[in-house]
Parts: structure tokens; sequence; C-alpha cells
């Protein structure tokens, strides 16, 4: 099969092969950054430790994670055709973080290896299909996010009720590390655990390119030109799920980075889904990449977390696409 | 004879109630806890018919140093209401969280102690003697601190000027700063507190990246990667911990014997200093 971007315009492989160029230098300076500083004279042994115990780790998780929740969004906004699609705000990241604090608790991940991302990419495609279920085939955005709002919130307040019954003594902290999302101090065995399902989860979703071109024409249209609906939306929901859910899994709730970085690149990419997916992959990868090298310069002295400053960026650029979507709806 | 006898009755009834509170008074007989730190001590100083009922966190193993002392002991949830459903004449409650209900039974006219928690090692002493004072044992209080006392002037000496860094680690990255039982704890045994030779983030979490980069003389791990089911403890199931752990020397001390300033806090203390005696004694 052929990947989506294969054979597309000049313009589509320059904006594409920019967006690797950058998301790689992000990688880079991501291995680069950390409390100890710039290669300042640390023993050579851990030196090393740090770099690839450490910072290894963290710039793989926010390339990967950055990338899954950057081509969902793409992949949400393109199949539901709805520019608020996003996967926090439609439930998904919440669905993901209450399998993930079930399997913990339960003592499952302890006992049985793998237990932590598949619980959470099932949690992911429940609430999905829950949120597609309630909002209904015809359901417009507000339904849509209204559904992804009954769903994420009662998937949050499971997440609390779990961790509270517990009776853990770390329940609230935890709740913060689950709500706000954090990339410090991931180590690579987590890597190993999600990393296989984010991929596999990237890869199903890179596939959609020529369905979700086809689906901007209408369900009709797409139909006539050979797609097949159940098989597209199949795809959607296990390829988020599998993404978003691994994601979450070791990185807790990360919001707005499949909101804000598809619309900011459709634009550039034309306004053709079928290129959005890969330029958001990219784009999702360098957002979160920056996002993490921006809260370690200031780290040591305020404690942030990659949650609260993507949704800083994102709550804003929301109301801005509220005030466009009602503007654009007004009779 | 009837009217006789239920006299007796009622003369002996009137004299148990004027006798009870005047014994009350003297040594309380229904003893409620409200404080984990303060069940402890209670239950170390009163026999177990005296108590009403403590937390539920002191038989919990994870938390407190005496689990199967007070395993069968009844349990308070904390509230006034269930607070008055024992109907206690001493409520033992400890500085912080329970100020409502304390407040709440203070107006109702039941006798609360508040024992300090200082977090020092001479706050033990204080809170032993609040607690035996209150409970009208002040001979056993006095024992306990002489023993407590009796095994801190026991300690192995230091025999060099050296004084290794050693820092609490706990659950989440989170070091036991300065002003910190476990701070006191690490000072008798003869260590400085690494914790504030690092740049720590406002939540008092030092990053792994500078643990790595400057390791201390001693590792204190205060739970086991696996004790609790939590997403936090990741950073005590990182591998560069068990690195350090085979480079660095390290010890496992269960939080459970240093949260609460009870003469408990004595074992760590021991722990630490033999820990120490050997790192003097490989300088040497």
């Amino acid at each position: 099969m052929k990947a989506a971007w294969a054979n597309t315009e000049p313009n589509a492989r320059t904006l594409l092969g920019g967006l690797a160029v950058v998301a790689l230098l992000a990688f880079i300076l991501s291995l680069a950054i950390g409390p100890v500083g710039l290669g300042r004279g640390l023993p050579g042994e851990a030196g090393a430790l740090i770099f690839r115990e450490i910072r290894l780790p963290r710039a793989v998780l926010g390339a990967l994670v950055g990338a899954s929740l950057g081509l969902s969004g793409a992949a949400l906004q393109g199949y539901l055709r709805n520019p608020l699609a996003e996967p926090s705000l439609v439930g998904v990241s919440g669905g993901a973080a209450l399998g993930a604090v079930l399997t913990i608790h339960l003592g499952l991940s302890a006992a049985v290896a793998l237990t932590l991302p598949l619980g959470a990419l099932l949690g992911a495609a429940v609430a999905m299909l829950a949120v597609v279920a309630l909002a209904g085939k015809h359901g417009g955005p507000v339904t849509l996010i209204l559904a992804g709002l009954a769903v994420s919130s009662l998937a949050t307040a499971l997440v609390s009720l779990a961790l509270n019954v517990s009776q853990n003594p770390f329940a609230m902290v935890e709740m913060v590390f689950w709500l706000m999302g954090s990339l410090a101090d991931r180590s690579l065995p987590q890597v190993w655990l999600a990393a296989p399902f984010m991929l596999a989860g990237i890869a199903l979703l890179l596939l959609l390119g020529r369905a979700l071109d086809a689906l901007s024409l209408g369900e009709d249209a797409a139909r006539s030109l050979g797609i097949d609906i159940a098989r597209t939306r199949t795809m959607v929901v296990a390829g988020t799920a599998l993404s978003v859910g691994a994601a979450t899994a070791v990185t807790g709730i990360i919001g707005f980075v499949g909101l804000i970085v598809p619309h900011a690149l459709r634009p550039l990419a034309g306004h053709r889904p079928g290129l959005l997916l890969p330029a958001s992959m990219l784009g999702g990868a360098i957002m979160l990449l920056l996002a993490d090298i921006a809260l370690r310069l200031v780290q040591p002295w305020v404690e942030l977390r990659i949650g609260v400053l993507t949704a800083l960026l994102g709550a804003p650029f929301f109301v801005w696409l509220v005030l466009k979507t009602r503007s654009e709806l007004a009779p | 004879m009837l009217r006789r006898s239920l006299a007796i009755l009622g003369l002996l009834a009137v004299a148990v109630l004027c006798v009870a509170p005047a014994r009350a008074a003297d040594a309380p007989r229904r003893i409620v806890s409200l404080d984990l730190c303060t069940d402890q001590l209670l239950v170390e100083l009163v026999p177990r018919d005296r108590i009403a009922a403590v937390t539920h966190l002191a038989a919990d193993p994870t938390v407190s140093a005496i689990p199967e002392q007070a395993r069968d002991i009844p349990i308070t949830r904390g509230g006034a209401e269930d607070v008055l459903r024992l109907d206690p004449d001493l409520i033992l409650a400890g500085p912080f969280g329970v100020r409502g209900t304390v407040d709440l039974l203070q107006r109702l006219g039941r006798r609360v102690v508040i024992v300090p928690q200082h977090q020092q090692l001479s706050g033990v002493r204080e809170a032993v003697q609040t607690v035996a004072e209150a409970v009208g044992e002040p001979a056993r209080g006095a024992a306990l601190i002489a023993d407590f006392d009796r095994r801190l002037a026991a300690l192995p000496r230091r025999q060099t000027g050296l004084e290794p860094t050693a820092i609490i680690y706990q659950i989440g990255g989170s070091v036991s700063g300065s002003h910190s039982l476990a701070d006191a704890a690490l000072a008798a045994a003869g260590f400085r507190n690494g914790a504030t030779g690092y740049r720590l983030t406002r939540g008092g979490q030092v990053p792994l990246e500078l643990l790595v980069a400057d390791p201390p003389d001693l590792l204190v791990l205060s739970s086991a990667p696996n004790e609790y089911r939590t997403a936090l403890a990741d950073n005590l199931r990182h591998p560069v911990i068990a690195t350090l752990r085979r480079e660095h020397a390290s010890i496992g001390l269960p939080w459970r014997y240093w949260l609460c300033g009870t003469p408990h806090i004595v074992d760590v203390v021991e722990k630490l200093a033999a820990v120490r005696a050997g790192i003097e004694a490989r300088a040497r």
C-alpha cells in the first residue's frame, strides 16, 4: 500500500519535508536540554546515563505522543467533518486515562505485561464509540462537543472515584498527573511499552488519506468513489484508540494538541484532509517537543505541567474556533 | 421488699454516677484518637480496654509503625457524629486536618487534647508527655521517653569529621527537606540532608537527572517500587534508580517509621547511624 504522500505534488512534498526537518531539530534540541545543562562537563558515565535513560525516552515520547495527538486530531476532524473534534475534547483521552488507572489500581499492570496500554486503548475505544453513538450520524459540531463533554466528564469522574476507592494516599496528586499530563522522568521501558501501539495507530490513521479526501465531498459522494464507510470508521476508531490510548497510558491526558495543529496546518495543506494527516503528525510532534522544551527551560523554578501549557495555548484557540464556528453557523 | 431493693438500686446508681465522673477525670476510659500519630502513642500508652476507637490508618502496615497492636481496635471514620456515637471521655487529635471536627466537639463539651507534632526529635518527648498526661499514664510515658533517650545516647559516635550526605527519595520524586522529622532523623544519625543541595521544584521534587548527575552518599527510599499501586511511583521503578542503587549506598526505610513523631523514629535513626558508621569505616 502506498503511503498517503507518495504521489503528491511538489509543494506538498516541500511542506512535509520542511515539517520533518523542524521535527528533527526539535527532537535534537529536546535531547540537549535538561536541568543538568548542556554538556557542562559531566562525568562521562553519569552523562551517558542521563542521555540514554532520561532524555532519550522523554524526547521519543514527546515526538510519538505529539504525533499521535496531532494525527488523531486531523483524522477525527476529517472523519467527523467537524472542526472541533479532538482526542481530549471528545473524551478519548479521558477514556484512556480511566482504562490506565483501572489497570494500575487493580494491580494488573504490575502483574501482567502490556495490560497498561491495552487497558488504556480499550478505554479510549469505548469512549470513542460512545461519543460517535451519542452524537449520531448527522449530529452537528455542537452535538459532538456535548457528547464529548458528557463522556470525558464521566471518564474523569470515574478516574477520581477509582483513585479514591483505592485508598491510595497519593490519590489527589495522582489525579493531577492523569488530568494534566507529564513527560517528566519517563523511562525507556515505558517507551517500549507504548511505542508499538502508538506506531500501529499512527500507521492505521495514515492509511485513511484517500478515504478522508473523498469524505470531504460528503458520505454519498465518498461511497460512489468506492470508499467503504464502515471500514473507514473502524480504522478511525482503532487508530485513535491505539495511538491516543497508548500515549495517555504513559503521559496522562495532554489536551488541545489535536485541535491546534490541524487547524494551524490546514491552510498550508490546501484544505485536503489526506495531506493534512501526515502534516499534522509531524506538526503534533513539533508542538509537543517545543512545549516540553519550553517547560524545561523554566521547570526548576516553577512546576508547570505540559498539559497545562498545551491548555494555555489551546483554550484561546478554542475560543477563536467557537467564535468562527458561530459566525459560520449564524443564519 | 421490692420497694426497698429498688431504693438500694437507686442509691447504688446515684453512687456510681457520682463516682464515675471523678474517676474519668483521673484516667479516661473511653478514649478516641483522630490522628495516625496520636493513634500510635495511645496504643502504646494505655491498655486496650480504655481505647474506644482509633483511625483506620493505625492498622495500615504501610503508614503505621504498630499495625499488629492496632489490629482489632474499633475504627472511627472521624466525623463529629461518628465520634459522639462512641461517647468518648477524651479525644486526641493532631494539629492538622480535623479543625472543624475538633471545634464542634469542644463546643459540645467534649474534652479534646491537641497533641503537638513538632518536626524534630525533641517533639517526640513533648508528644509522648502530652498524651501520657492526658490519659493518666505519666509513669508509662516517662518510661517510653527514658528508653528513647537511652537509645539515642547509645548511637555510634562520629569517628571522623566526615559528614556524608543522604536524601530521602519518595514517590513522585519528592525529597524530605529541612524542618521535617526525616531531616531530624538524618541529622541525629550524622548525615547531612542532601536535599538542600539540589535545585528543587516548587513542589519539593528533585528531577531524576540531577540525582544521577550528583548522587548523594546514601539514597534512602521511603517505599518499595511496587508497595503502592500508583502511577506516581514510576520514578521509583525508573531504571536509573536501580543503577544508582547498584553503584552507591542505598537503604529502604519505610516511611511508616518516620511519618509520625513517636519513639519509633529511633529505629530509623539507629539504622541510619549504622550505615553512616559503615560509610565512615570505608572512607578511612
